[in-house]
């Protein structure tokens, strides 16, 4: 029952996704991975202020192009703030007052190596997800990763019901037990070793249900629209 | 291409969600309150639950593969591409600790030392990326072992957290 509640969820979602993706131009995923990937190297490689005032623009068209949220920035800009704070201080400690300038715009080549990939993330999919990194990894280990990725949901529902029931039990697991050392082994026992004995059956469940959809027998990625494409090809003939 | 082929699914599924664990922990402990390495906690728990309950040599580097995997598309870390060095070199010491020594996993102190060396691959990590971005010599070895202290304090107190983990599966036949 949970995996079909998680399956009707996830077609929910995927047609959200399908609506959202249809208004207007968007990056192809290739490109925009390729892009961000670029950026955050150029975050690195440039060291001149114009350089790297040069490449903030650039992340600004970025941020537009994938049309992000504000929020996004927020998010990042207050990364940025805590990151300067640190490194300003050790700078400062290290070279005194000459050794701000270097500090800040260190920690701007920080900053500005993260954000392309929170705007990647922000502006990409799950599926788009599974299938770029279908480029690089092999199709079983991308089937994996968003196997993995998709069944998060479940999996922390999974370890939820466990905890309320453990609870329930009389374990000492709650959040002010954490700081008592004579209550770890029954989060040990209550909660860890229950989820692992969890992820492990629900891992069993994933792979027969792949394994009776003939997964692994092609070692290239098996999916519906190639297959359909596939088909209507070989009828043509 | 990265590819397990001696893994069954079922064993790559678990070590799947052992990254996804990883990941979700640090992007739910991104606290930002200035402890070092404090990300280790979990980070070598979890690469040793991998190595643990699934015996293929390559388990806990296939876990870090795609848990970096996953970091570098969320846009974790500082480093871009370079974050999957984070999760893959101690990985990798992990899984050679596990050829040598293949019963460290029962013991404690075992675990213990392994965790240490496994956590202190941060520093390797620090002075890459302070290197890259040209900081001082002096300020990079400072850095690095501050990043490198923390990294296997918190490792250590992460790893012994399996030990019994382990007993326990074991003694119940799951693994």
């Amino acid at each position: 029952m949970p995996l079909q509640s998680d399956m009707v969820h996830s077609l929910k979602q995927s047609q959200a996704e399908s609506h959202q993706a249809d208004r207007g131009f968007r990056i192809p995923v290739g490109i925009n991975l390729i892009l961000s990937l670029t950026l955050a190297g150029s975050a690195i490689a440039l060291r001149s202020p114009y350089g790297l005032a040069g490449l903030a623009g650039v992340n600004f068209i970025y941020f537009f192009l994938n049309r992000s949220s504000w929020l996004l920035l927020w998010k990042a800009a207050r990364v940025f703030f805590w990151q300067s704070l640190v490194l300003l201080l050790l700078h400062y400690l290290r070279f005194s007052v000459d050794g701000l300038v270097p500090g800040l715009r260190v920690s701007c080549q920080l900053f500005l190596a993260f954000l392309p990939g929170m705007i990647f993330l922000q502006g990409t999919n799950r599926s788009q997800l599974v299938r770029v990194t279908n480029r690089f990894l092999s199709a079983r280990s991308a089937f994996v990763l968003g196997a993995s990725l998709h069944f998060l949901p479940l999996m922390i529902t999974e370890v939820k019901e466990i905890y309320q029931v453990q609870v329930l039990r009389g374990s000492r697991i709650h959040p002010c037990d954490i700081f008592k050392p004579w209550c770890w082994p029954d989060w040990v026992s209550c909660l860890i070793v229950p989820c692992t004995v969890q992820a492990l059956a629900l891992a069993g469940e994933i792979a027969q249900a792949a394994k009776i959809r003939d997964f692994g027998l092609c070692a290239q990625r098996t999916c519906w629209p190639e297959t359909e494409n596939h088909f209507k090809s070989k009828r043509k003939l | 291409m990265i590819s397990m082929r001696k893994l069954s699914l079922r064993d790559s599924l678990f070590l799947g969600f052992c990254a996804v664990f990883i990941v979700v922990f640090r992007m739910a402990f991104r606290w930002h309150l200035g402890i070092s390495g404090h990300s280790m906690f979990y980070t070598i728990a979890l690469l040793l639950l991998a190595r643990g309950c699934v015996s293929s040599r390559w388990s806990a580097t296939y876990t870090g593969i795609l848990s970096g995997t996953m970091a570098l598309l969320l846009g974790l870390g500082k480093g871009g591409p370079l974050i999957i060095a984070k999760f893959v070199f101690p990985a990798l010491a992990i899984d050679f600790a596990a050829f040598v020594w293949p019963l460290y996993f029962g013991s404690f102190l075992g675990i213990a030392l392994v965790a240490a060396l496994a956590s202190a691959t941060k520093f390797f990590n620090t002075v890459i990326m302070d290197l890259l971005v040209g900081m001082d010599k002096l300020l990079i070895l400072q850095h690095a072992l501050v990043e490198a202290a923390g990294a296997v304090f918190f490792g250590v107190a992460g790893s012994l957290l399996i030990p019994p983990v382990l007993r326990k599966l074991k003694s119940r036949g799951v693994i």
